[in-house]
């Protein structure tokens, strides 16, 4: 089977980029948070915890 | 969010989810035997509504004597040991050696609680300092967040740099500044801080 080319340094660049993102994501996220009832948020946060545990 | 933050400790309500509930059942037995203990890590910013997971929850707790963590054992009833069914093995072995036990709901692996008597001056100053928490009526003791943030900082895989951006994020108009700052100084994360929560 024929396999791709890897460019490692462009991996790398890719996987810090997805990591700024994800740190966005959360900034965005812990103000959602902040901005809205418990009862919202942690409606929301019971469907994921519950889903992988 | 709607939270209550004073010298005594927090308040708050939520739907609770699986880990809140087995985080509650299993101190609530700690509780009612007395034994002091502490849950530090992932899943404080869990507690406070970060959107993961977790397999495992780490509790410190105070060291006991063989008689007092028998009682503890007689009292899990709704919990299993994964790690040895023999209590003395637990206590001797693991415990008094210096490594964790994980208990789990009756027949399911995981998520489990990890217990482990303290082991630095670092864990025994946040049993001392630990933080009272009301969650829906009921009591649980958490790590200050003022150690939380920079500890998350120290251990650094993508995982805990997020859960101290989103702890940060959530209590920074109420963290002890210069508390934290002290542990940012004495975890030498000072720098990390400047990149990842400014």
């Amino acid at each position: 089977m024929k396999t791709p080319h890897i460019d490692l340094k462009e991996l790398e660049k890719q996987k810090k980029e997805n990591f700024i993102e994800r740190l966005e994501f959360i900034d965005r996220y812990a103000e959602w948070v902040k901005k809205k009832k418990n009862k919202e948020w942690s409606r929301q946060q019971k469907k994921i915890v519950n889903m992988r545990v | 969010m709607e939270i209550k933050v004073s010298k005594e400790g927090m308040e708050f309500e939520k739907e609770l989810n699986e880990l809140d509930l087995l985080v509650l059942d299993f101190t609530k037995v700690l509780e009612e035997i007395g034994i002091r203990y502490v849950v530090v890590s992932g899943y404080v910013p869990i507690l406070f509504g970060r959107s993961r997971s977790s397999e495992d929850i780490d509790v410190i707790v105070k060291r006991m004597d063989k008689s007092e963590f028998h009682k503890l054992w007689e009292k899990l009833k709704e919990f299993e040991c994964i790690i040895t069914e023999d209590m003395n093995d637990a206590y001797e072995n693991y415990l008094m050696e210096g490594h964790s036990i994980r208990f789990s709901r009756k027949n399911e692996f995981i998520p489990n609680i990890e217990i482990k008597f303290p082991k630095t001056e670092l864990d025994i100053w946040t049993l001392q300092e630990r933080i009272r928490v009301v969650l829906n009526r009921k009591v649980l003791y958490i790590s200050p967040i003022e150690l939380q943030i920079p500890y998350k900082l120290f251990l650094g895989s993508e995982k805990d740099i997020e859960d101290a951006r989103y702890l940060y994020n959530i209590f920074k108009e109420y963290i002890d500044t210069e508390l934290f700052r002290e542990f940012l100084k004495k975890l030498k994360k000072e720098e990390d801080y400047e990149r990842y929560l400014r």
